[in-house]
């Protein structure tokens, strides 16, 4: 027995902690049998190993980018997604009387939206007061006929529920547009089994991918019309949304095309998708923007996420759009004060699942309850507004009470009132120890042609401080993975279909926007490179120069190629005192070219692109890739570290060469992993074409002008160390370097990676790939084509030459022009043929503009 | 009385416009008061798509789209109406007063539901403690609603001038409240929230009147002009119009197009539109009495 007196230590400890009803609980404050056998596999890791597997999950949700962004907040972006390594666990048996009750509740709003955007019977028969249709911001007098064909208007539906004092689980709120926290769900439960598949043990714990299946066939087959080439589009407002992250995720997951609302258009009722293969129609919109971004044509007119046009396509019966717009409706929090009568009146049926007391102030008797038990009470606007926090009664100086009282009082329709029910706490690993914090859970349901579906499980948030019931992510909730457990391995789920053809689609189609992105990922990628093997090859002559001194004029010459090759102007390309002074120390201008990340050019400035363009398209990117990006990511902060501090340059030049193996990493990753399809190769044209640029750019202004030999001696090694020649001249000529020599290897060789012969030749084999490139030469294919042939036909001999008065080497300077402008003209043909060219988007309003009504 | 109506709406762009998106509110509607002949909407050029449908108020909507780079967009909305006026004398004593008209409204759950999103602000119609003033010495609380109205748009009238160049679309009615000028846009969106802040419904109707050229001249093509007046629920009547621009009860002179809560649910012409450039508005209307 010795066995059991160990296991019930954690456990122990933890019921002393237990303030108020708990889920290890029943009713009869005895144990939960899972709930035991989770904690007894707990003991068994001790919480220790518990710590350390947190650390683990803490790694793996950073490396695999998980994050959620937070409106307002000091870094701008994304925060890391927050996973307790404590799972929320709700046993099978009663798990089915949940999913019973919000099937019903689903059935039930599915009817009440039908009803108020038809025939309003709920309205006309007094069931629900005609403030929940007229004074509701969801209701959408364009969407009365936007109708989706087949049974259902809601289809995908999230409840969010808590465990009451009764013990059952008590409906808190709904979500109806566009249901946020399905992706992270995934996620949770795959680095869960991940890092801690030992917590599972004996458990039983019902698979979720059932219902991401059973979520991709429902849409399919309701809505894809018996079709076999589906063209299903997740339509996310884009990376600057705080769910970005699950966007990409589940696009990625089910296969489906991630795309904004400008990479959609409406043209003869139909939805295209602008690809880099052209128009491609679109069958099935999964939304993640709200309903009133949805159309800026007869929704939100200032909306630059949706897609003009849409509710008319939708109208037209070309497009199903889930959840069609219009359903925000029934977000509005009064609707929880009359769900029991609008269940009777719809179904003929009590609600099964109970939900918190609700009173809409609206009516006298509700009114006047809710101000006389104020304090007691949660109360919130009705209309839902990210502004709107719920203001809790018991935590108001007796003056807000008065001022609320007055605010209710002139607004009545506009507040509801909501009992402050105590909910119970969970198990959460806070700190090395295991505490109770209060919990949601976020159910997902969808609509099949079976009726609705619940998952079995869901995200479950806890709170990040004791006593608090609050849980959104917006303010540093804590995620849980939810376990729907049994007593035995299930079996129902065996016989799970196997995805249709419709679910293989041939080729991936490409959006534009996407294909844009991948591209300038391979410029800002590259001239991060190119900048960083730049400054390295400068910093070493500065840190030669000062060790053994000696001439420095080509440290001049240096310094001002790289103020060409950056554009960073003026730079070192400047005249007389001012340049002397900058040759005296040159180590702050070079330290702003790495770490000034507001100046275009700079390491910085182009590392921080080329992760936002990354991030643009982060559905493209396998878990392997994002580890690398990752590693990327590190490197960016540290720059923005760096800057505060007076970095000398020898600690930027470990930090150089650490990014530059990072960005190596990224590109072997891309390189070993990626598929060779169009986002790849589109990838790599833009990598070469920065990497032709980079290096034409330096052989131009390193030797246009004929320098003295000691000079030019140190500006070719340079050079050919620029091109990772260095090495493979010395072996082939054993000799002083001559610029004939050199340029004839960083021009022609053929199978050096960073020699312009052998970079045009990839480069023209990445543009044969593409679409559109077959039958005849495109603009990028005969640009590339003819740098190629003027660079092999060069003659180097001619290029040294050089006018005895002038030095300059008109040949050489000649020809790196000629070869920049082809390489620009094929940048710019690939943008043309590829990329979609968003004019700006306008809306109007007019017509009846009143400076043009002249009446009297 | 039978009119041939034409509205008229020419934009040129300084930059190509290659994508056009458009809902048009330009027919008008048969109502007790007027029949609704021919209508046509000739949209140039060509339309890849034209498409008609009624919009949640029941007014007749078009949406139109087109796909190819244009300089220039015509939209020519040509109709037939027949107005007609049964029963000129309104039976005026039929209506409730404001006492009775205000209370009606909130017990009455069926006219509230009715009437509730024309009681309610929406986007062009909002008011405050000084448009309420404004509004408040026009009903007194035993005389007849219907009466009441006419005495506020009388006031609006006399108080407010006509300036075409003062206002734009979004300026706000407090703005034109204090500063005493606009056009009829304007004066409907006051007379509105005036109605709606004492508890009174009212919707905003967009639509035509005929101008008289001055004695002796011949009317001018393109002198018209679009318009806009208020209808107000009255309880024992239903819906009554009013002119607030010209003081008058609309009779056959006054051709509604459409309503909706404001100005905003019934734009004459509203679009999307991909460019780069500035545009040019002309907008011509032709009300033309036949025979």
């Amino acid at each position: 027995m010795s066995l059991v007196s160990t296991h019930t230590t954690l456990l122990q400890d933890y019921r002393l902690k237990v303030r108020s009803y708990d889920e290890v609980l029943d009713r009869n404050g005895a144990l939960k049998p899972h709930w035991q056998l989770l904690f007894a596999a707990l003991e068994k890791l001790g919480i220790k190993e518990v710590g350390v597997r947190n650390q683990e999950i803490i790694t793996k949700l950073q490396e695999n980018g998980v994050t959620y962004s937070v409106y307002e907040s000091s870094d701008g972006l994304n925060r890391p997604w927050q996973l307790d390594p404590i799972p929320f666990l709700i046993h099978q048996s009663e798990w089915q009387e949940i999913a019973k009750g919000l099937r019903q509740r689903a059935e039930l709003l599915n009817l009440i939206l039908q009803d108020l955007y038809g025939p309003q019977t709920l309205v006309k028969e007094k069931v629900i007061p005609p403030e929940l249709v007229y004074d509701n911001t969801g209701f959408l007098r364009a969407c009365h006929d936007v109708k989706l064909a087949g049974r259902h208007q809601l289809v995908k539906y999230a409840v969010d529920m808590a465990r009451g004092p009764d013990g059952r689980m008590w409906v808190l709120d709904n979500r109806t547009q566009a249901p946020s926290g399905a992706g992270y769900t995934l996620e949770n439960r795959t680095v869960m089994s991940k890092v801690l598949p030992d917590l599972a043990e004996n458990l039983f714990v019902r698979r979720l991918s059932p219902f991401y299946l059973s979520t991709q066939q429902a849409l399919a087959r309701n809505y894809g019309k018996g079709k076999e080439d589906l063209t299903i589009v997740y339509l996310t407002p884009g990376p600057n949304n705080e769910t970005y992250f699950e966007h990409a995720y589940l696009a990625a997951y089910y296969g489906y095309i991630l795309a904004q609302g400008d990479d959609l258009l409406v043209r003869g009722g139909n939805v295209w998708l602008k690809s880099i293969e052209g128009l491609r129609k679109v069958d099935i919109i999964l939304r993640r923007i709200d309903d009133d971004f949805s159309d800026p044509l007869e929704l939100r007119s200032d909306s630059r996420l949706g897609v003009p046009g849409l509710l008319h396509a939708i109208r037209m019966g070309k497009v199903a759009v889930i959840n069609p717009p219009g359903t925000g409706l029934l977000e509005n929090n009064a609707f929880m004060a009359f769900m029991h009568n609008a269940s009777r009146h719809l179904l003929g049926q009590e609600l099964i699942l109970p939900s918190v007391a609700t009173w809409w102030c609206g009516q006298v008797k509700e009114q006047n309850f809710v101000l006389d038990n104020l304090e007691q009470l949660i109360v919130k606007k009705v209309n839902r507004h990210r502004d709107n926090r719920s203001i809790y009664g018991h935590q108001l100086s007796d003056a807000q009470l008065d001022q609320l009282k007055r605010e209710i009082r002139a607004n009545p329709t506009q507040y509801v009132a909501q009992e402050e029910v105590s909910f119970s706490t969970t198990p959460a690993y806070v700190d090395g120890t295991i505490e109770p914090r209060f919990a949601a859970l976020r159910a997902y349901l969808i609509g099949t042609e079976n009726g609705y579906e619940v998952m079995p499980g869901g995200l479950t948030r806890s709170s990040p401080e004791a006593g608090r019931f609050t849980f959104s992510n917006q303010y540093g909730g804590i995620s849980k993975d939810t376990w729907i457990v049994g007593d035995e391995v299930e079996h129902a789920q065996e016989h799970i279909v196997l995805p249709t053809s419709t679910q293989y689609r041939k080729a991936s189609s490409l959006p534009s926007r996407s294909a844009d992105n991948l591209f300038w990922v391979g410029r800002y990628g590259e001239r991060v490179l190119a900048t960083n093997a730049f400054i390295n090859i400068v910093l070493n002559a500065l840190n030669i120069h000062q060790n053994y001194g000696g001439q420095n004029e080509h440290i001049a010459w240096l310094l001002r190629s790289l103020t060409h090759l950056t554009l960073t102007y003026p730079g070192f390309v400047v005249d007389g005192e001012a340049e002397a002074t900058l040759l005296e120390n040159p180590i702050r201008e070079l330290n702003d070219l790495v770490l000034n990340v507001k100046r275009a050019g700079s390491i910085g400035s182009s590392v921080e692109r080329f992760l936002r363009a990354i991030k643009s398209v982060r559905d493209q990117w396998n878990p392997e890739i994002w580890r690398a990006i990752d590693l990327v990511e590190g490197s960016l902060v540290r720059i923005k570290t760096l800057k505060k501090e007076q970095a000398d340059h020898r600690a930027i030049q470990k930090d150089l060469d650490r990014l530059y193996g990072r960005m190596f990493t990224f590109y072997g990753t891309v390189s070993e992993t990626m598929s060779r399809d169009n986002a790849y190769y589109l990838l790599k044209s833009g990598k070469l074409i920065e990497r032709i640029l980079s290096r034409v750019s330096v052989i131009r202004s390193s030797f246009a002008f004929r320098n003295p030999e000691y000079v030019e001696n140190e500006l070719l090694e340079a050079l050919l160390n620029y091109h990772h020649l260095l090495g493979r001249f010395r072996n082939t000529y054993r000799s002083q370097i001559t610029l004939s020599a050199a340029l004839d290897m960083v021009l022609m060789e053929a199978n050096s990676p960073y020699a312009l012969a052998y970079q045009f030749d990839a480069l023209g084999r990445c543009l044969d790939r593409l679409p559109g490139s077959q039958e005849r030469l495109n603009n990028a294919q005969k640009a590339v084509l003819e740098a190629t042939a003027k660079i092999k036909l060069a003659n180097v001999v001619e290029l040294c030459e050089y006018d005895e008065e002038s030095n300059f080497r008109k040949n050489l300077d000649d020809l790196m022009g000629e070869i920049t402008a082809l390489t620009f003209t094929a940048s710019e043909s690939i943008s043309n043929l590829y990329f979609s060219h968003v004019a700006i988007q306008s809306s109007f309003f007019g017509g009846g503009n009143p400076s043009d009504k002249h009446e009297v | 009385m039978r009119y041939n109506l034409i509205h008229s709406t020419l934009y040129e762009y300084k930059q190509s416009v290659s994508s056009y998106h458009s809902i048009t509110c330009l027919c008008p509607r048969t109502t007790p008061n007027q029949v609704l002949g021919e209508f046509t909407l000739t949209v140039t050029p060509e339309p890849a798509e034209l498409t008609e449908r009624t919009d949640f108020f029941g007014n007749t909507v078009h949406y139109f789209s087109i796909q190819k780079p244009h300089r220039q967009l015509r939209v020519i909305a040509q109709s037939s109406v027949e107005s007609i006026y049964l029963n000129p004398e309104l039976p005026i004593v039929k209506s409730a007063t404001c006492r009775e008209a205000a209370g009606a409204f909130q017990m009455d759950i069926g006219l509230k539901s009715e009437v509730l999103q024309y009681l309610l602000p929406s986007p062009f119609v909002y008011w405050d403690d000084d448009i309420r003033r404004y509004a408040r010495d026009c009903f007194p609380a035993d005389r007849s609603l219907y009466e009441s109205v006419v005495d506020f748009c009388g006031k609006i009238f006399r108080e407010f001038t006509f300036d075409s160049k003062f206002s734009t679309v979004n300026t706000p009615i407090k703005t034109v409240l204090r500063e005493k000028k606009g056009v009829c846009q304007d004066f409907s969106h006051l007379a509105i929230a005036g109605l709606r802040s004492l508890g009174f419904p009212a919707r905003y109707v967009s639509g035509y009147l005929e101008t008289l050229p001055p004695p002796g001249k011949k009317k001018l093509q393109g002198s018209d002009a679009s318009h806009a007046w208020i209808s107000a629920y009255i309880p024992g009547i239903g819906w009554c119009d009013f002119d607030p621009t010209n003081d008058v009860v609309p009779r056959e002179r006054h051709l509604t197009t459409a309503w909706g809560r404001d100005y905003g649910d019934v734009p004459p012409l509203k679009g999307i539109l991909f460019s780069s450039g500035r545009q040019k508005l002309r907008v011509e209307v032709d009300v033309l009495p036949v025979g």
